[in-house]
């Protein structure tokens, strides 16, 4: 029996072995693939970079108040666009490698993986960009809110930033084709509860003491007002 | 770079007149009889005096690019009131209409500089944004100084209160004198004079300006970078108060225009040191009387919200000690609010600095800073509240001090923004 067991240990031991050496060539392309594109996306993204110095696009573009620079202030334009290049190149590597991995491994489960990446780029962009929305919204309402002496600044900010977050959640999870359906579903039941709410506690609950708040904040001239009365800025 | 080309109307008007001795530039639209009025009799008013003989254009915004504008029709004929004065409308530059509606912008600035070229002008004098400077005593001060004492640029010398111009009080004129070495009170006055040797170095400093996308053209600063002569004269104008903008937008604009200019003079402004006084001309006029004290509650208000909520914003563009000082000025206690001179100068100095590393985006940025300048407005609000005048002015001069010995702070800051900033 000792043999039997032996022989199947054995056996099996052999095939994860063999299973092993038939990936190995496409771990290789893949990484040779990685690698190889990494170069091109250097060279490529050091060109692009050189071609935009020499057209100087960042003096260009820094005329006024342009939205590159507004929306992500910490990097310049050349630095975006090389930056994309590079991670563009780098991508289409990674797919080329996963091409070659599946090629050689002819799995099913890599098919459905590569053909499921597109997905997850688009999902990765939509997360970035929500994000930044998220929190350059939030930033303008924050400082508007606060120069128009609004005591509940914070409170806008916040919603503004949790509004396009939820919204920018639940687009990635339909573009990841996640629970695609409850998705929907909540999200529509959660925007309708919100605003159902909101004309309720207005048009019922709260009529008296909405109305009387707001009579109050209309009656409360901002602070820039009062300074404007008093003071001459300019 | 190549000079402006006029509009064809306003070449063939300019063409007319051939060549003139003074223009008077009027830098904003107006009623045409109005204008009439008020330049023919500041004209006829100077009699025959050194100005009043000169042959003089009045260029006023007559026609614009593709139509006439109906309110300031004027027949150029009848408009002949005086022999040596002839008005010559002129097409507004077609462009993005100024923020600030009292403020011309660059593109105006061209246009008006173009034609007092092309009429090889010996002075130009710039009016806006409305007719308050031809229905007081302006021209007569402000255009002798170029024409014989061979000053290159006159500012105006305002008599305000204590209150008003408290933005160009508390971050233009003193950041500007403290940058680039010159004391003129008002460097973006909307009015002044400057010498036919200066259009050159005008239009090329447009040029510049409105290559950078700004619209906000800085006379004094040009003046005092190329090191012409420049001279204030006290002048008796008042305009009327500016209404329909809010503070934050005229913050945004006049502010981050300064520090746009001063990330591209960098290299200039770093080697000056200390300030030279402009030469005053003509006698002080009496400033206009203010109320005894003003009301600062709402604007420490503002400012104190802004503490709370500004947080996160601040912490990016200003170091923990300034951070803490803010901290102890936040205590709700407003008879005791004093922002001191020192705390503000370095906040105005880091805000600059933000501005050109980009810490955040310039519109945020510049929209934080609204709090803290209302912080500072109630500080010499409550300081100055039963002072007179003259005290204020000297109040204003001690910080404009403040200004210059806090410069090796925003050296050190701009050369090194990455050195430890506890």
């Amino acid at each position: 029996m000792w043999t039997q067991v032996s022989q199947s240990l054995h056996e099996s031991m052999a095939r994860v072995i063999s299973r092993i050496a038939t990936l190995l060539p496409g771990i290789l392309a893949f990484i040779l693939a990685v690698l190889f594109f990494a170069a091109i996306a250097w060279a490529l993204a050091w060109l692009v970079r050189s071609f935009l110095n020499g057209i100087r696009i960042d003096e260009r573009l820094a005329r006024g108040t342009n939205a590159i620079a507004e929306w992500s202030p910490t990097y310049t334009p050349t630095t975006l666009i090389t930056r994309v290049v590079f991670w563009c190149v780098v991508l289409i590597g990674f797919l080329v490698g996963l091409e070659a991995f599946g090629a050689s491994s002819d799995n099913v489960l890599s098919a459905r993986l590569l053909g499921y990446i597109p997905n997850v780029v688009g999902a990765v962009v939509l997360l970035i960009l929500g994000n930044v929305i998220a929190r350059f919204l939030s930033r303008s309402v924050l400082i508007s809110a606060v120069n128009m002496n609004l005591h509940y600044a914070r409170l806008l900010s916040l919603g503004v930033k949790w509004l396009v977050l939820v919204l920018t959640a639940a687009m990635v999870l339909d573009h990841l084709s996640i629970g695609a359906a409850i998705v929907d579903l909540a999200f529509g039941i959660l925007f309708g509860g919100i605003v159902l709410a909101l004309a309720l506690a207005v048009g019922l609950g709260s009529r008296d003491l909405v109305s009387r708040s707001l009579e109050r904040e209309a009656a409360r001239p901002g602070a820039e007002a009062v300074a404007e009365e008093q003071f001459r800025h300019f | 770079m190549a000079k402006l080309e006029l509009a064809e109307e306003t070449k063939a008007g300019v063409e007319e007149i051939k060549e003139a001795d003074l223009l008077i530039a009027v830098a904003a639209p107006v009623e045409a009889e109005k204008l009439r009025t008020a330049a023919t009799r500041a004209i006829l008013g100077l009699g025959e005096s050194s100005v009043g003989a000169l042959r003089t254009v009045v260029a006023f915004p007559g026609v614009s690019g593709t139509e006439p504008v109906a309110k300031v029709e004027m027949d150029l004929d009848e408009a002949q009131t005086h022999d040596r004065l002839h008005f010559l409308p002129y097409a507004m530059p077609a462009g993005s209409p100024a923020k600030i509606p009292w403020l011309p912008t660059a593109s105006i600035y061209q246009a008006l500089f173009a034609m007092a070229r092309d009429m090889g002008v010996s002075a130009c004098a710039v009016i806006a944004p409305d007719l308050a400077a031809l229905d007081s005593n302006f021209l007569a001060p402000m255009i002798a100084p170029v024409l014989e004492q061979r000053f290159e640029l006159a500012m105006p010398l305002y008599a305000l209160g204590k209150f008003d111009g408290l933005l160009n009080s508390s971050i233009l004129a003193p950041l500007a004198r403290s940058l680039y070495g010159r004391r003129v009170r008002f460097p973006l006055a909307p009015d002044f004079c400057f010498s036919g040797k200066m259009i050159p170095d005008m239009e090329v400093a447009l040029q510049r300006t409105i290559a950078q996308g700004q619209s906000t053209f800085w006379p004094a600063t040009e003046a005092a970078i190329r090191e012409r002569g420049i001279c204030e004269v006290h002048v008796d104008t008042h305009h009327a108060p500016a209404e329909g903008v809010d503070l934050s937008t005229v913050l945004s604009e006049t502010v981050g225009s300064l520090f746009a200019e001063m990330t591209v003079n960098a290299p200039l402004w770093q080697r000056v040191r200390g300030s030279q006084a402009a030469i005053t001309v003509g006698t002080p006029v009496p400033p206009t009387a203010d109320g005894a004290g003003a009301d600062t509650t709402p604007m420490v208000e503002t400012f104190q919200l802004g503490f709370r909520n500004l947080q996160e914003v601040w912490s990016l563009v200003l170091p923990p000690v300034t951070l803490l000082e803010l901290k102890r000025l936040a205590r709700p206690s407003t008879e005791r609010f004093h922002l001191p001179d020192e705390l503000w100068v370095r906040i105005v100095y880091d805000f600059a600095l933000a501005y050109r590393l980009r810490t955040l985006s310039r519109s945020h940025l510049l929209g934080a800073l609204t709090p803290l300048y209302l912080g500072w407005v109630a500080s010499y609000a409550l300081e100055v509240g039963n002072a007179s005048a003259t005290e204020a002015e000297q109040r204003l001069e001690k910080l404009a001090r403040a200004y210059e010995e806090g410069k090796p702070y925003l050296l050190s800051r701009w050369r090194w923004p990455d050195r430890f900033n506890p």
